[in-house]
């Protein structure tokens, strides 16, 4: 009660900071911005129009963890569509303020829009770029981005390697630093705070807003190459909402006990991540691998990665990639209940991804991809509404109509 | 050799030359002449108009200027530094806009705003052909044809 009042407060304080610094802003820099030629106001969006299907109906795929269902063997717009809108307000050199709205399907089965990211970012030069309130997360290479089709090459970022990674915002601060070192380009970022969202489970929602999210990455780049090494972590603050289960399947002292064993309050979550990326002339190459430790019973730890290349012929790219996942079944499971709990967020199968993005006009590209996933029956943790026929195998097809303006 | 003759390797040569001279007008980059800066590498102008780094040697912040898309040499100028079509260079921008990271280079209509915006700012940056750039700008890199 009082964490959660403490966490409120908090927010208020985070919100009321906000506006009251904009507000100062606009007073201070006010005739500056008046008097500069250079546009100051900008309002831009991107979107993508999509559409998946399975070739069968024992479980739903998702984008990732943030979608309470599903597409099946008929075709599906929630999975990959999406609308953003954002506007930068340019109010001195050094001095931006970013607002970003978002609609897209999520954790309540509607496509409220959201407040994505709302801050402002201070760069009192070309060194250090500070920013602070609604920011996006970066637990991984491009995971900031993953919403905005047109950016990267294939539909959506391999599910393989971003199913686990349901976190796109934080309510806190980061600070970058750039260093050159000859030629090349050194980028180091930290950034903290808490999270404002909702994960679907079954027919529940769990609550990971107040949680905890701190970390940071190293870029290096190096003509056409950059490659990262980035490390995160999250202290969940709520408990899974699964006690109802346990109540009904188990005696109230086992359950008592269940619950515990499977708390999700107070423990965290490691991230560790490594990605290098190719990017000159008609070839993209991109090579990801990620290690999840998880603090609680109720997650598995998890292996993860994907290659992608691709190569530009005019304005068709066909792309070819391969990504996987595989997590670790603990050994303890106190009881059946609790085994199937636990069974939950296996994962171990691995994707062939092959598809092509054509750029058919100006800031819009066309994709059309087929996703064969390859895994085992007990692999159900990105899946929602699987069945006891799943074999772990599926194939998706997806085509999407991506823009920006 | 007679005159007719050097009349005729003359006439050749200018055949030669001449389309060639034209089709091929060759682009520079070019910054502000009071700068500092004499001459620059392939990878810090890419450095500075990708926004990886936006900072000349001695210190000056650069200040790039871009065109914009229906300019011909705003492809022209991507294809010869990094050999990317322009959907390729707006998809960048589009990670680094929407993930709130950066803006890009402002864009103006033709390489007469550009000499403008160049000679405006102490550390303006852009590109133009070579014909173009005068007394106010310096040529610190030029793309062999």
């Amino acid at each position: 009660m009082t964490r959660q009042r403490a966490d409120i407060l908090l927010r208020q304080a985070a919100g009321s900071f906000f506006a009251i610094a904009i507000l100062l802003v606009q007073l201070l820099v006010a005739p500056q911005v008046a008097a500069n030629e250079e546009s100051a106001f900008s309002l831009h969006g991107f979107g993508t129009l999509g559409l998946a299907r399975t070739t069968g109906n024992q479980a739903e795929f998702v984008r990732d963890l943030s979608q309470p269902r599903g597409a099946t063997d008929h075709w599906d717009a929630r999975v990959d569509s999406v609308l953003g809108l954002q506007a930068n307000w340019q109010l001195t050199p050094q001095l931006e303020a970013v607002i970003q709205a978002t609609s897209r399907y999520r954790y309540d089965r509607t496509f409220t829009p959201e407040i994505s990211w709302a801050f402002l970012k201070y760069d009192p030069n070309p060194q250090l770029s500070l920013r602070a309130g609604r920011l996006g997360t970066e637990f991984f290479m491009l995971a900031d981005s993953r919403l905005v089709g047109y950016s990267y090459l294939p539909v959506r970022p391999p599910g393989d390697f971003f199913w686990y990674l349901p976190f796109y915002a934080i309510d806190g601060a980061d600070l970058a630093v750039t260093v050159p070192v000859g030629e090349d380009v050194l980028r180091g970022k930290v950034y903290y705070g808490v999270s404002d969202a909702n994960i679907p489970l079954a027919d529940k929602q769990w609550k990971i807003d107040g949680s905890a999210m701190a970390g940071g990455y190293l870029d290096y780049q190096a003509g056409a190459w950059l490659f990262r090494l980035s490390y995160a972590n999250i202290r969940f603050s709520h408990e899974m909402p699964i006690d109802d289960v346990l109540a009904a399947y188990l005696p109230p002292a086992q359950a008592a006990q269940a619950s515990q064993y499977l708390t999700t309050a107070n423990t965290r979550s490691h991230y560790y991540s490594l990605g290098a990326i190719y990017d000159s002339g008609p070839w993209l190459f991109q090579l990801m691998l990620n290690k999840i430790k998880q603090g609680s019973n109720i997650f598995q730890s998890s292996e993860g990665g994907y290659v992608l290349a691709g190569y530009r012929i005019a304005q068709v790219t066909p792309y070819l990639g391969y990504s996987w996942i595989h997590s670790d079944s603990r050994g303890n499971t106190l009881n059946p209940v609790v085994a199937s709990i636990m069974a939950d967020s296996h994962a171990d199968q691995n994707t062939t991804i092959l598809g092509a993005r054509w750029d058919f006009a100006h800031n819009m590209a066309i994709k059309a991809q087929w996703d064969a996933i390859r895994g085992e029956p007990a692999s159900i943790f990105p899946y929602r509404q699987e069945r006891a026929a799943w074999t772990g195998k599926t194939d998706v097809f997806s085509v999407t109509m991506d823009f920006v303006f | 050799m007679n005159s007719s003759r050097l009349r005729l390797l003359f006439f050749i040569a200018c055949l030669l030359l001449l389309p060639a001279g034209e089709a091929l007008a060759e682009l520079v980059v070019v910054v502000n002449a009071r700068s500092g800066v004499a001459v620059m590498t392939r990878n810090e102008i890419i450095n500075i108009f990708f926004g990886r780094y936006r900072q000349f040697f001695n210190g000056v912040e650069a200040q790039p200027v871009d065109l914009v898309d229906s300019h011909a040499d705003r492809a022209r100028f991507y294809s010869a530094l990094v050999g990317k079509d322009l959907s390729d260079v707006n998809a960048y921008w589009s990670r680094q806009v929407f993930s709130g990271r950066m803006q890009p280079p402002p864009r103006v209509a033709n390489p007469d705003e550009v000499m403008k915006w160049v000679s405006a700012h102490p550390g303006g940056i852009g590109f133009v052909d070579l014909a173009k750039a005068d007394a106010r700008v310096r040529v610190v890199y030029e793309f062999k044809p």
